[in-house]
């Protein structure tokens, strides 16, 4: 079987979309857009903690996907691109502000209730993940969503964060750890 | 220790990101082209700004540069540097000036030594 038969079915309607957008086709540019935004703007929601500078930041990767689309090469995924240029963003993002943004975080996350439910468990747990998560480095912090979150393969995050695999390995190896440590009250030590 | 029952890290990790795996924005393909679109209009305008502009500076280059003389104003200007005294004096310190700078540096003192002893 050639790679070419390998390849799924969504990454050839990106192909096929992204030479109509660069042919000027602003309805696949649409459908390209309806497509991608919902990950691209969850991914983004989870690095800068902020649902609307999530927006701003996806409308502006679209925006350059647009401009670069006469020059895009099918060469990686489109999803891998586009994280690509978000991770660039978000990277600014931080520059811009001077800091890494994480949300509001004032102390160790606290264990489950033992009074609560367990749905309520399941959400004070979710919320310390996410909690702690934010006090991750943020290589490490972007290599564990993309990797958890967003399902990539490490080679597409490697590609994704322009850095080569081993690091994102060790980056995800120190994320896992950290976050064990910070919620070694639900875990135990890691 | 309170370890939840039946959860392990991993599954309780990826249960916790996975909530904002996919946020699907109402509207947002239909900003997202406007957006694109006027980002379009704005690179064609600077474009076509740069072109024009590029274009006139080649244009008054080429005026400039290939334009025939004009013979009129060759003569007035001719006739202005002739009628220029201060041109002409400038003309002559200049001629000086460059002689001067021709000319071997001479100790003063070792020429008068040998117009007084021309035994040296």
């Amino acid at each position: 079987m050639s790679p070419e038969e390998l390849t799924p079915p969504e990454d050839e309607e990106d192909k096929r979309l992204m030479s109509l957008v660069a042919s000027g086709d602003d309805e696949a540019l649409r459908l390209l857009v309806h497509r991608h935004h919902p990950r691209l703007v969850g991914y983004l929601r989870s690095e800068v903690g902020s649902q609307a500078t999530a927006e701003e930041l996806a409308m502006e990767v679209f925006i350059r996907l647009h401009r670069a689309a006469s020059r895009w090469r099918p060469e990686a995924k489109l999803t891998t691109y586009l994280i690509h240029i978000a991770h660039n963003l978000v990277l600014n993002e931080w520059r811009r502000r001077g800091r890494k943004p994480t949300s509001a975080l004032d102390s160790t996350p606290e264990p489950g209730d033992q009074r609560h439910d367990s749905a309520r468990r399941v959400t004070e747990l979710d919320e310390a993940f996410r909690k702690a998560v934010d006090l991750l480095p943020p290589e490490q912090k972007t290599a564990i969503l993309l990797l958890v979150q967003q399902e990539m393969p490490y080679e597409e995050i490697a590609v994704a964060m322009d850095a080569p695999v081993s690091s994102v390995k060790t980056w995800i190896h120190r994320a896992r750890t950290r976050l064990r440590e910070l919620l070694k009250d639900y875990y135990g030590p890691a | 220790m309170n370890q939840p029952a039946g959860h392990d890290f991993d599954q309780d990790l990826a249960r916790a990101l996975a909530q904002d795996r996919a946020v699907p924005v109402p509207g947002f393909a239909a900003r997202a082209v406007l957006a694109i679109q006027a980002d379009r209009r704005r690179r064609t305008v600077l474009r076509w700004g740069s072109a024009l502009t590029t274009a006139a500076a080649c244009f008054l280059a080429v005026f400039v540069l290939q334009g025939g003389p004009d013979d009129a104003l060759a003569q007035r200007a001719r006739a202005l540097a002739a009628s220029d005294e201060s041109a002409q004096l400038s003309d002559i310190l200049g001629f000086a000036d460059e002689l001067s700078v021709l000319t071997p540096v001479i100790d003063r003192h070792s020429v008068v030594d040998v117009l007084i002893n021309p035994d040296l």
